[in-house]
């Protein structure tokens, strides 16, 4: 007996001497993906912009991001810098770059920034992008960046889910709606504030995706967007500015469960569940119901929840304007309709701090006018009323719709500002407003008590 | 909740209390002639959660034939905070019973809620023709800031006897936003009982002026008296012996809509905006919608119109937080009554002022009002979709139909398909629903047909979406 135990504790001895002087396949696996990646990782510490509490409020906040191309480009979350002002990048060697936002994506949530490198002395180092199609559940991943702002940290996990869906209005937290054109890769690895924007790399030393959420109260459940979508987003950004995407304005539903119901023995077919009012798809006579079997030919379902991203993202991927072919199944007999696809456009629109009056607006865009039912997407939209304002004395509300200043329309945004900046100048001390609250029209007088010269920050 | 109120009395007794000139023996023995314990049964649901309370309420017979008369406070359903926050209590009391002093109880059908004074009808059923003891009110115009008032509260169950006495002093006469003897000393727990001034004779019952935006539909008028300065807290007083007879000659019957309804959307006009349009007036109504097909819109009104004269009387809603006095003034009016307006009318900068008679027709029925359906199979209830409905969820009158989900029972058929309250259902498998009426007859096709399943299309977050509810016949 004592022998034996002696034998075991001599063993384990052994083994751990041999442990500390040969390297395991698995640990230089993760220190050559290590190298490939980590010296291409950059801290990111953006200025944002809120313009939600009817004035400007500047917040410096810290995300992560990764450099992907030799020009200094890197990639990173919607969030973190999507409606970034200035941007101060910290890279691997330790040294400060100044960067400037290229463009956004609140779909996707991704953002392109550019470092300024003229100063730079160091190498910049690039990652490469690898194929998020071909992921396994298990698969031993590394995120990188700055949780909690604590820089170049690396964690490491497996790959959860390849596939994870959320379903319901997922917003970003300036207001955005996301997630709709993507499933998420889940991983264990930990993922905390602070890692967003930031890597996901497996041991290839391929960036697989990019950090974005995190399941709070959790432990490491966190979300990645495939690198896929990323190349994706990330090319058109950088081509045309931003990612156009065709629009026909339907909801889809997965098919599982109300197959007997439909009477689709196919167990196939998209599903709509809701059709956006003034969309292409209402005007081509889609209805709420109508199982889309094909479009333009190819066949499309979505049996299962993930499936419907995919879906989505066929629909958007198609040229502005392009005429579908949709192949129907209604009532039992299929039929063909034509949609012709619009620009999903902006989901919000451009900011305005009416600092005087105390509230900010934004123009309505067409993806505001569905989601507040609105009649159309004129007017001015009222983003925030700034506490203790002349806008709210005068009860001004969030989500007002101004039509009107003076009693004279103010069709656009142009209108608006136009109107705002000759009375601001003109020092007007009462202003009338005419609004649409709740589907009905409101009077709103402002009483401007001290007008000063014009503050106005655009 | 029981136990609360307990602590409560127990407060109040603890208070302070003063030597006045009551003949108190003489109005205890008048007050246990008439007064009342109701305790009525009501079902309140959160959300999915379902729980059944008693309330044990201090109520007054008013006539011989056994109308009584309670703070209906804690059964009412007809307010517009339920339909925001998915609160709501049973559409009728399970059961009331009601206990005289003398220890005999009887059986009470509930009568209904009059929306203004949140005072309860009951009916005691008798097993023969009987003929109670009631309090015979006496009117009193002439209250001043000083008077004492007493009155008999109710004590916890296992104290007897059941009544005990309290005082309160006339504190201040309101005269805006409507005539209101305010009182203080007396406590919410006591509302509904009668009070006997220094003559000892009953001259009304305690009631409460809350904001009336707090009741009201109008949205914004409501947001008004929620973000107030403490405007939510009730004002105890009197309620007089003019506004009680009018309510026991014509009880409020649950169900029964007989107020009027002119059919505007409408904002106070401030002295504010007033002052911006040149006008000379202090207060009036701005007309910003009429819907259409109304009395309003039948009598000629339009938008922009400036309300200033309702019958002859000036129109003093000079800020958002008055509206409901207005739309009071109408309600009150019964259907088919003509009201005349006096109305400003700008136009190209000339203001005209005309004279415009509407005939009311009969108000459109509250979300508690509406006719419903309760589904034992599927485990919900439904009811007719409001007004109120389409103007909360800014939907199209004409076009969109359905019903509204006014309940589910946790763990029921329709609960574990996910169908919530608040929701619209407008259809079930390809039948359309736009009444309760056509509700039950499609439930009863269904627990003819017995499917396996019942898909569910309805409308949530504003979007349609189908609902597979499985069933387990």
């Amino acid at each position: 007996m004592r022998k034996t135990r002696l034998l075991i504790i001599l063993l384990m001895l052994l083994s751990a001497q041999g442990f500390a002087q040969a390297i395991s396949p698995l640990q230089k696996e993760i220190y050559s993906a290590r190298d490939k990646v980590l010296p291409a990782l950059v801290h990111i510490q953006p200025v944002i912009t809120d313009y939600r509490t009817g004035k400007i409020v500047k917040q410096s906040i810290v995300g992560s991001g990764v450099i992907f191309n030799k020009d200094g480009y890197v990639v990173t979350n919607y969030h973190v810098a999507g409606k970034a002002e200035k941007i101060i990048c910290t890279l691997y060697d330790k040294e400060q770059v100044k960067a400037e936002l290229v463009g956004g994506d609140p779909l996707t949530d991704i953002a392109i920034i550019k470092l300024d490198l003229a100063d730079y002395k160091g190498k910049l180092n690039v990652a490469d992008f690898g194929n998020s199609d071909s992921l396994q559940v298990g698969e031993y991943v590394l995120a990188m960046g700055s949780p909690l702002a604590l820089s170049r940290s690396v964690s490491c996990g497996v790959i959860s889910t390849t596939d994870r869906f959320f379903s319901g209005d997922i917003r970003l937290p300036s207001g955005e709606k996301t997630g709709i054109y993507n499933n998420w890769i889940q991983t264990d690895a930990a993922i905390n504030p602070g890692n967003s924007g930031g890597p996901l790399v497996n041991l290839e030393g391929k960036v697989i995706g990019i950090n974005s959420r995190a399941t709070m109260f959790a432990n490491n459940i966190g979300f990645a967007i495939p690198v896929n979508i990323v190349k994706f987003a990330a090319n058109s950004i950088l081509s045309r500015g931003k990612v156009v995407r065709s629009w026909i304005g339907v909801e889809c539903q997965e098919l599982q469960n109300l197959e007997g119901w439909f009477g689709t023995a196919l167990n196939q077919g998209v599903l709509i569940a809701s059709v956006d009012p003034q969309s292409p798809a209402e005007s081509a006579g889609l209805k709420a119901g109508d199982i889309i079997l094909k479009v333009d030919g190819k066949s499309v379902s979505a049996r299962f929840e993930e499936e419907l991203p995919v879906f989505y993202r066929m629909i958007a991927d198609y040229p502005v304007g392009s005429k579908l072919n949709l192949s129907i199944f209604r009532g039992e007999k299929p039929i063909e309709i034509e949609v012709v696809t619009h620009e999903l456009g902006d989901l919000l629109g451009e900011d305005l701090e009416c600092k005087e009056w105390g509230f900010t607006a934004k123009n309505v865009t067409k993806q505001m006018a569905v989601d507040n039912q609105l009649d159309d997407t004129l007017g001015v939209f009222v983003s925030g009323v700034k506490k203790t304002g002349p806008a709210e004395d005068a009860d001004l509300m969030p989500g007002d719709v101004i039509k009107g200043v003076n009693e004279k329309a103010t069709d656009t945004f142009r209108d608006f500002y136009e109107r705002y900046t000759e009375l601001t100048s003109a020092g007007a001390t009462k202003v009338l407003l005419t609004v649409r609250r709740s589907g009905s029209t409101k009077f709103v007088l402002i009483k401007i008590e001290s007008p000063g010269p014009e503050k106005t920050e655009k | 909740m029981r136990k609360i109120s307990v602590f409560f009395i127990w407060a109040i007794l603890a208070g302070p209390a003063l030597a006045l000139h009551f003949d108190f023996g003489q109005i205890e023995k008048k007050a246990s002639d008439y007064t009342v314990v109701v305790n009525v049964k009501v079902e309140v649901s959160f959300g999915a959660q379902t729980t059944e309370i008693q309330n044990r309420n201090i109520g007054v017979i008013a006539s011989e034939d056994g109308l009584i008369l309670f703070d209906g406070a804690g059964i009412d359903n007809d307010n517009p905070f339920s339909m925001m926050s998915g609160m709501t209590v049973s559409a009728e009391p399970k059961s009331i019973e009601i206990a005289l002093m003398d220890g005999k109880k009887y059986p009470a059908e509930f009568i209904g809620i009059d929306r203004y004074t949140k005072l309860a009808f009951c009916r005691i059923k008798p097993e023969e023709k009987m003929k109670f003891k009631y309090a015979e009110f006496k009117k009193r115009d002439d209250f001043k800031i000083g008077d004492w008032l007493t009155t008999y509260l109710l004590m916890p169950e296992f104290v007897n006897p059941s009544l005990g006495a309290d005082v309160g002093m006339v504190s201040s006469i309101f005269k805006v936003p409507e005539k209101f003897v305010f009182i203080v000393g007396f406590s919410e727990m006591e509302l509904g009982s009668v009070l006997y001034d220094s003559t000892g004779a009953p001259v009304g019952v305690l009631g409460k002026l809350e904001n009336p935006a707090l009741s009201s539909y109008e949205t914004s008028a409501m947001m008004h008296a929620i973000s107030g300065e403490g405007s939510s807290i009730p004002l105890l007083g009197v309620v007089g012996v003019d506004q009680l007879e009018k309510l026991i000659n014509n009880p409020p019957v649950k169900g029964t809509v007989t107020r009027g309804w002119l059919g505007i959307h409408l904002q106070a006009l401030t002295p504010d905006i007033a002052d911006y349009w040149g006008l000379k007036t202090s207060g009036g109504i701005i007309i910003n919608e009429v819907v259409k097909d109304s009395p309003a819109d039948s009598a000629g009104l339009k938008t922009g119109d400036i309300i200033v004269k309702l019958n002859g009387k000036q129109v003093d809603v000079d800020k958002e937080e008055n509206i409901p006095l207005f739309q009071k003034q109408i309600s009150e009016s019964s259907a088919n009554t003509s009201v005349k307006f006096e109305i400003l009318r700008r136009l190209n900068g000339k203001v005209d002022i005309m004279n415009i008679t509407a005939m009311l027709t009969k108000a459109p029925p509250t979300p508690s009002e509406a006719p419903f359906y309760e589904d034992k199979n599927f485990e919900l209830t439904v009811r007719d979709m409001v007004f109120a409905d389409y103007n909360l969820y800014q939907l199209n009158r004409r076009e969109f139909k359905g019903v509204v989900v006014k309940a589910v029972e946790p763990g029921g058929l329709a609960a574990i398909g996910e169908i919530t309250p608040g929701d619209i259902i407008q259809s079930i498998g390809s039948d359309k629903i736009s009444s309760a009426d056509d509700a039950k007859s499609i439930f009863k096709k269904l627990s003819d047909a017995k499917p396996k399943e019942a898909v569910f299309f309805i409308w949530r977050d504003n979007k349609t979406q189908f609902v597979n509810v499985k069933t387990d016949w």
